[in-house]
């Protein structure tokens, strides 16, 4: 019953959008932007009929519905609710309904901002061709209410690692933050489109492309915080193919952001900016395409289906080349150059700019080769981290360098001998305090190590400088705090990637060991019976410089389907955290295998992350008042 | 002259930039060179002409009955149904290392039948297998 409310809900949507899309070419054609009663009718129904369809798909969860395929395939009955609901975005199809959901509710906010008709029309015709994309995708090879009959009595059960309270809302951050910028590339291709193009524009793109950019960095993190505590390797980063993918459209719309300012502040750069917004969301689609299409293995591939894929790569495609036509046809004005001169705002912001793409361009060849290399050879590679760090460091360092003085700049004069009177502050202040650090806690010293210190320091000083400076604080904060967030990420990366330790080793009940400065004593073991698993925790005591913590790790047996986790047990004192997982061998039975890990910063790696998505969030309602 | 001056300013950045995109091409691609990991089948490692120095991947089945224990060191047997490996581990094996089913390890050659490897890559779930060892396994099936 409720898969066809869904069923229908989904293709009223189709059909609206279909009216929708004809509507809004008529309107073009004559020129009327006036009558917007029917389109913003066809534009709310649109939306609300796709909130019903994912209502009713939730619905079909939390009732376990295994008539519904996808309920069946990743559902069973004795899961805890919650995991019922996350479930309904735990999977391929119901991840697209979010996908488009998202996509619809854009429009459906955008249609009641203060912009003008015309840009307004075009924005939502963009927009409804992504939907109309989407759509058909969804309804062809992925419908969320297909049946299956006989009805099964018991569902398949979602894959344990997924049954995390964090998990539940990773992926609609995620999907907010990359969604989300498909309205900035809609709104792009509208102000090409309409030769609209300029600071008006970008003075609306600011709040569009900051929103979604925030929602992006708090999913980042919740991603990276949920591979720390779940997976029980000590690790917050792998350079994962997948977590590049996310990293990627956070690269491009973090130049952006900032390229956009000098849009709005100089009028300029307008070709630039116009192609980094359509690029943004590219870049979306690019890291859709890697974790769905299952060319990529992990734990996000849900898609088995190779015409997924095929679909998602064509339509990337499509996407990608009709959007550049329009931005080659239609590029945007010239811009005025004034007098250019090398200590200018808007210069360093061009090199901030230059930086993110190289980045940017690092990350994509690191992930995309190995695919590509697979496709075209049949031989299948890796790329490790050490290609990420060895060539990203020497970089991150001149990046902070820029990053510290930009913001310190003039948008109209050349102000050299203040940067240089600058330069003589901050230099001495950073290196005092980074070889304090170093020579307090480090035996031995590493020059990535003194320069990542020491540059990361020199920004956190140059934000406190400018923080302190600030005639009207509210103009800056947004931009100081997620500066100052950054500053202190790169910071605590640092320590924490030269001061981590860890302990290997296999232990029963009762055994102490003493490695490195630490006692770990193995006290107790105990089980315990839960709804949909059974649970072996062990009790260890660790003592370290006279400190004692305790620590519960332990392994869990699921029943649906039948697998075992460790589940990791963290006690942090925001300073340092100490880490302790268990594992189960099956050559020695009497013994346990234990990983014990030292990890310092942990807790400001996390707050950093707070931090730099906090500006943002904090930049967009101040955008949102003056609008 | 051919060419107007403005032209010729154009010409002049447009050389530099596309110097400097190319440098940072050939930088990046030099570096992913020297730090790719290299994937072999068992099969692929006896065809080789020579022993590789660096880093690589083995993947295949854990040989049931293999696994040998001695103090801390593992050894055990990677098989793709065609060729048999040796793999010595020093360390602590995953939770879902279980003989019969898939595993990668990374680490290096030293013979062609022996292979010492420093990590026992994790699996996500039990089902899962590597589409290497997967797609390795497949043409060692057909091909019997």
């Amino acid at each position: 019953m409720a898969g066809y409310i869904g069923n229908l809900a989904l293709f009223f949507s189709l059909i609206f959008n279909v009216f929708l899309i004809f509507s809004l070419i008529k309107g073009i054609r004559n020129n009327n932007f006036k009558n917007s009663k029917t389109i913003n009718f066809f534009n709310n129904s649109i939306f609300f009929l796709l909130l019903i369809a994912f209502l009713t798909l939730v619905y079909c969860f939390i009732v376990s519905d295994f008539s519904n395929v996808a309920v069946y395939q990743n559902s069973h009955t004795t899961k805890p609710l919650i995991y019922k609901i996350s479930g309904a975005w735990g999977n391929h199809e119901g991840s697209m309904v979010l996908f488009i959901l998202i996509l619809s509710l854009f429009s459906f906010v955008f249609a009641r901002a203060k912009v003008s008709e015309k840009l307004k029309f075009y924005t939502v015709f963009f927009q409804a061709i992504l939907i109309l994309i989407f759509l058909i995708f969804l309804i062809l090879t992925s419908n969320p209410f297909d049946q299956i009959d006989p009805k099964p009595l018991q569902g398949l059960g979602l894959n344990p690692i997924l049954q995390d309270p964090l998990l539940a809302i990773h992926p609609p951050f995620l999907y907010f933050g990359y969604v989300g910028f498909s309205l900035v590339f809609s709104f792009a291709l509208a102000g090409l489109v309409t030769n609209n193009f300029d600071k008006s524009w970008s003075k609306i793109a600011n709040f569009w492309i900051i929103l979604p950019w925030s929602l992006l960095t708090i999913g980042i993190g919740l991603g990276s915080f949920w591979a720390y505590y779940e997976l029980g390797w000590g690790g917050y980063w792998f350079w994962d193919p997948v977590e590049n993918a996310s990293l990627m459209p956070w690269l491009a719309a973090t130049a952006l952001i900032h390229s956009n300012i000098v849009t709005f502040k100089k009028d300029k750069l307008h070709s630039w900016t116009a192609l980094l917004s359509l690029f943004t969301f590219i870049m979306s689609l690019l890291g859709t395409f890697l974790v769905r299409s299952g060319v990529l293995n992990s734990v996000h591939a849900f898609a088995n289906d190779p015409y997924r894929g095929v679909y998602i790569l064509s339509t990337i495609l499509f996407i990608t080349f009709f959007s550049l036509v329009i931005f080659i046809i239609k590029s945007p004005k010239r811009s005025l150059y004034g007098q250019y001169f090398f200590f200018q705002k808007d210069n360093f912001i061009l090199i901030n700019n230059c930086f993110l793409i190289f980045f940017l361009s690092v990350v994509l060849v690191g992930t995309v080769y190995p695919i590509i290399l697979d496709a075209i050879t049949g031989k299948s590679i890796s790329v490790g981290p050490i290609y990420y760090h060895t060539i990203l460091a020497p970089f991150l360092f001149v990046f902070l360098f820029f990053m510290s003085h930009g913001p310190l700049l003039s948008w109209n004069k050349e102000d050299k001998f203040l940067q240089i009177k600058n330069l003589k502050i901050f230099f001495p202040i950073s290196i005092v305090i980074s070889s304090v650090i170093i020579f307090w806690f480090f035996d031995y010293k590493d020059i990535i190590l003194i320069l990542g210190l020491l540059f990361s320091v020199y920004l956190i000083v140059s934000v406190i400088f400018d923080w302190i400076s600030q005639k009207k604080l509210s103009l800056n904060f947004g931009r100081l705090v997620s500066h100052l967030g950054f500053g202190t990420l790169i910071f605590a990366i640092f320590i924490n990637a030269y001061l981590s330790k860890e302990i290997n080793a296999a232990m029963k009940v009762g055994d102490e060991i003493k490695i490195q400065e630490f006692i770990i004593k193995f006290k107790s073991i105990n089980k315990i019976k839960k709804e949909n698993y059974e649970e072996v925790f062990g009790n260890f005591l660790v003592t370290h410089k006279q400190k004692q913590v305790e620590l519960t790790p332990s392994i869990r047996k699921y029943d649906q389907p039948v697998q075992f986790t460790s589940e990791t047990s963290i006690k942090t004192n925001f300073i340092v955290d100490y880490y302790f997982a268990i594992n189960l061998s099956e050559f020695e039975k009497d013994k346990i295998m234990v990983r014990f890990y030292y990890k310092p910063l942990m807790f400001w790696i996390w707050l950093s992350i707070l931090l730099i998505a906090c500006g943002g969030f904090y930049q967009t309602f101040r955008l949102r008042n003056e609008q | 002259m051919f060419f107007s001056k403005s032209t010729k300013k154009r010409l002049k950045i447009f050389s530099l930039i596309a110097i400097a995109v190319s440098i940072i091409f050939f930088f990046i691609y030099n570096n992913l060179q020297k730090n790719v990991v290299y994937f072999y089948a068992p099969q692929e490692i006896k065809n080789l002409t020579d022993i590789p120095s660096n880093k690589i991947r083995i993947g295949g089945l854990v040989k049931e009955g293999s696994i040998k224990k001695n103090n801390n060191t593992y050894v055990f047997i990677i098989t793709d149904l065609k060729n048999e490996i040796f793999v010595e581990y020093n360390g602590l094996l995953p939770n879902l290392f279980i003989e019969g089913k898939s595993a990668v390890a990374e680490g290096v050659l030293k013979d062609k039948k022996y292979f010492i490897a420093s990590t026992i890559l994790a699996k996500h779930d039990e089902n899962y297998m590597p589409p290497e060892v997967a797609n390795s396994l497949k043409k060692n099936k057909l091909n019997r």
